[in-house]
């Protein structure tokens, strides 16, 4: 009875997470905003509900979980890296959301001054 | 004989193999190790002098990574509902506390489990890691992602680092 009840919670919890996960998807403006979405909530409503399965299961099915709940955690943030550097490379990141960025200021920086040595060279 | 110095490799995948199985009897367990050795015989990863393991700060920092998950989670999940297509976000340069490069892949992928951001660009030589964070203001918020990812270093760098 307690166990049905904690579970539960736990997986209602789990699905409200990933719902806002989705609705981040559709609501954010820009690439790496929505894949903040597409992996903070995602990763945390995957977690909840593998908590709450994992509530209602004996011991030794509940032990593969956490085999997916770590692949999960350690191969997220490598996916949404490499797909935010490219985002951010092939600027399909809208620069008008960003309030501050230091990493276009320097990359101008540095052409400047490739620039400018290219015409000392010349 | 490389195999036997691969023990830690093998020790994990045992481990994954008992997982899988979800019980531990000895057929499990010689059979574990026996697909492990196979498996690190086949496909050997290089050699690299081992980072330092210390139990204790590695803890806590799985602690804390699981509590940035949570915090990450609503952070997020406020930004949207809050602001969603008018949400802002930034990038901020974050100085690196180290210069080991898989000290640096660590503290990379934990930036991903921190509120609302995550590495977009790293630049060994000047030692500095630029990162995309969600739901900035101004530059009150960048000195405040400054702070967060500098605590963050220091735990990952508590845990595994290495003086460079």
């Amino acid at each position: 009875m307690i166990r049905d009840v904690v579970s539960s919670v736990f997986l209602l919890l789990g699905a409200l997470s990933c719902l806002l996960g989705a609705l981040g998807l559709l609501r954010l403006p820009d690439l790496p905003a929505r894949l903040q979405a597409a992996t903070k909530p995602q990763t945390l409503g995957l977690l909840l509900i593998l908590i709450g399965t994992a509530v209602r299961l004996e011991f030794e099915n509940a032990a593969t979980l956490v085999l997916v709940i770590l692949f999960q955690a350690v191969t997220a943030p490598v996916i949404s890296q490499i797909v935010a550097r490219s985002a951010y490379r092939t600027g399909t990141l809208d620069r008008d959301l960003l309030v501050i960025d230091e990493l276009t200021a320097r990359v101008e920086r540095e052409d400047g001054a490739r620039d400018a040595g290219d015409d000392r060279g010349k | 004989m490389t195999v036997v110095r691969r023990w830690p490799q093998i020790l994990w995948l045992t481990v994954v193999w008992l997982l899988l199985w979800g019980r531990v009897s000895p057929t499990i367990v010689v059979g574990g190790v026996v697909v492990a050795i196979v498996v690190t015989a086949l496909f050997p990863l290089p050699l690299v002098p081992r980072l330092p393991f210390r139990p204790w700060p590695l803890l806590m920092l799985a602690g804390f990574l699981v509590g940035d998950l949570f915090r990450s989670g609503l952070v997020v999940s406020v930004e949207t509902l809050r602001y969603g297509s008018r949400s802002r976000a930034g990038i901020v340069a974050v100085p690196l506390l180290t210069r080991s490069e898989r000290v640096v892949t660590v503290i990379a992928a934990a930036a991903a489990l921190t509120p609302g951001s995550f590495v977009l660009q790293i630049d060994r030589q000047g030692g500095l890691l630029y990162v995309y964070a969600l739901g900035l203001r101004g530059a009150a918020d960048a000195e405040q992602v400054r702070v967060q990812m500098r605590r963050l270093q220091e735990r990952v760098v508590a845990a595994m680092g290495v003086p460079a």
